[in-house]
């Protein structure tokens, strides 16, 4: 101790080792995530599947990749062109989401779905319909002291254009006094060929060493395929070393689809039950998959799990469907989210 | 004999993301400039060790993606480096004497996360 301090007198030199300590871990710091990988059967009775699918309301993109497949068969293809429409309704008031006859035309048959867009959960006020008749107001300090409405504070931190879900023909007609469009949802479809895919094994959810992939390593896979990446890169390339997990096959192609919109669960769960129809014939895939992307600035996650933005929005789940019908199932969300249900 | 029924398992893994991955966007002041996957490569590390020395200069980083047309590439950089590469491209401003800046569309630690973008949806 240097001469002339006492005992209780703070140390600078330490305080400064201290803080630079402190700040180089911040450095190294990242937002809190969560992934849940769950396996479980088709057969099942308490199976989840459904429910998860179902609960998770505001669907943006939603993809699937079967190996070993070239053309889409006659059932999957119509229902991939059957994933529409939504509605796009510019300059609605608000108050019309709660005018009595929009709540006995569409809200109480069910399955009316509403989004405010491009609205930023982090910025801007965002209002959400949710199928069992809740609006969900994400609303900043100011207006909601305006609204004089009774809500609860974040857990993380108008006049609005809004999408729609809900009967057809029944809603361009009820909104003809505000703009109304119909849309349909994009469609991407393609092959790949030689695709190095991952081995797994339905039952080994972490993977075995040497003879299966785990889960988290097929889902940064599927991550790589669909944002185009190179899956043979050597460990001393320079631009990339990133490869396929081992152990891996290569298929000779396979088929890819990626729907993007406004997407009802319904829509989605249709698209897996499909899938699982797939086995029902002998064929060369193991298993296929299928991903659902929330958009980032729905208030809600699944059911009323409050949903935020963070830096990255994401939220998301997928299927691997196994020949037996087994099946995988990764939910992803990321730091300004409950763990999904 | 066929195998039985997979029995319910349910694990929760928390940060399990070993890497994070980053969508970006390279603009330059003037048009016409252009970046092979090498160059944008070595533009990275220069900014990383501008900021941070030639250690983390070193840091484990990949282009998964890189599109020369658009200059827009999707990273994959270890978890611990993600703040430090996040700021070297931000506080880079020229290449080769020209004025430039990286935009940051996406980051995610789930790659899947980054093959979508609900806030690029255009309805207008």
């Amino acid at each position: 101790m240097p001469a002339g301090k006492g005992r209780g007198e703070p140390n600078p030199g330490r305080t400064c080792v201290g803080k630079t300590m402190a700040m180089l871990c911040r450095l190294r710091e990242v937002p809190r995530h969560l992934l849940v990988c769950e396996k479980s059967n088709f057969g099942h009775e308490k199976s989840r599947h459904r429910h998860l699918v179902e609960t998770h309301y505001h669907n943006y993109r939603v993809s699937f990749l079967i190996p070993e497949c070239g053309i889409l068969a006659k059932e999957l293809k119509d229902l991939v062109m059957d994933s529409g429409p939504y509605y796009f309704v510019k300059d609605l008031p608000l108050h019309e989401l709660i005018a009595h006859e929009f709540i006995n035309t569409f809200v109480k048959k069910g399955a009316c779905y509403a989004l405010t867009y491009n609205t930023n959960i982090d910025e801007d006020n965002t209002v959400a319909l949710l199928p069992n008749g809740k609006l969900i107001l994400s609303l900043d300090k100011d207006t909601y002291e305006e609204t004089g409405l009774q809500g609860r504070p974040s857990q993380y931190s108008g006049r609005k254009t809004m999408k729609f879900s809900a009967e057809g023909s029944t809603m361009m007609s009820y909104f003809s006094n505000y703009r109304i469009q119909e849309r349909q949802p994009k469609i991407a479809l393609s092959t790949v060929t030689d695709l190095p895919c991952p081995v797994l094994r339905s039952g080994e959810l972490r993977g075995e060493p040497e003879a299966a992939c785990s889960a988290q390593e097929l889902f940064e896979w599927l991550g790589a395929v669909f944002s185009n990446a190179e899956l043979n890169n050597e460990p001393d390339n320079f631009i990339s070393t990133y490869c396929c997990p081992q152990p891996s096959t290569v298929v000779a192609r396979a088929y890819l689809c990626t729907i993007t919109g406004f997407i009802l669960p319904e829509k989605i769960r249709l698209l897996l039950e499909q899938l699982c129809r797939y086995f029902d014939e002998p064929k060369l895939a193991p298993w296929v998959t299928l991903s659902v992307q929330g958009f980032a600035d729905s208030p809600v996650s699944w059911r009323e799990n409050e949903h935020g933005f963070r830096k990255g929005g994401e939220h998301l789940y997928n299927f691997v469907v196994f020949s037996n019908r087994d099946y995988w199932l990764q939910l992803a969300v990321g730091a300004n989210d409950d763990c999904p249900p | 004999m066929p195998a039985p029924a997979a029995a319910y398992e349910r694990i929760v893994y928390r940060n399990p993301s070993e890497h994070h991955y980053m969508k970006v966007h390279l603009e330059f002041q003037d048009h016409g400039i252009g970046l092979n996957a090498a160059q944008f490569k070595q533009l990275l590390i220069s900014a990383l060790k501008d900021l941070f020395g030639e250690v983390d200069a070193a840091l484990p980083l990949d282009i998964l993606t890189y599109e020369e047309k658009t200059l827009s590439a999707i990273l994959r950089i270890c978890s611990s480096g993600l703040v430090k590469l996040w700021s070297s491209l931000t506080l880079l401003g020229s290449y080769k004497g020209k004025k430039c800046a990286f935009r940051v569309i996406q980051v995610s630690p789930f790659l899947l996360a980054l093959s979508g973008n609900s806030r690029e949806l255009v309805l207008n």
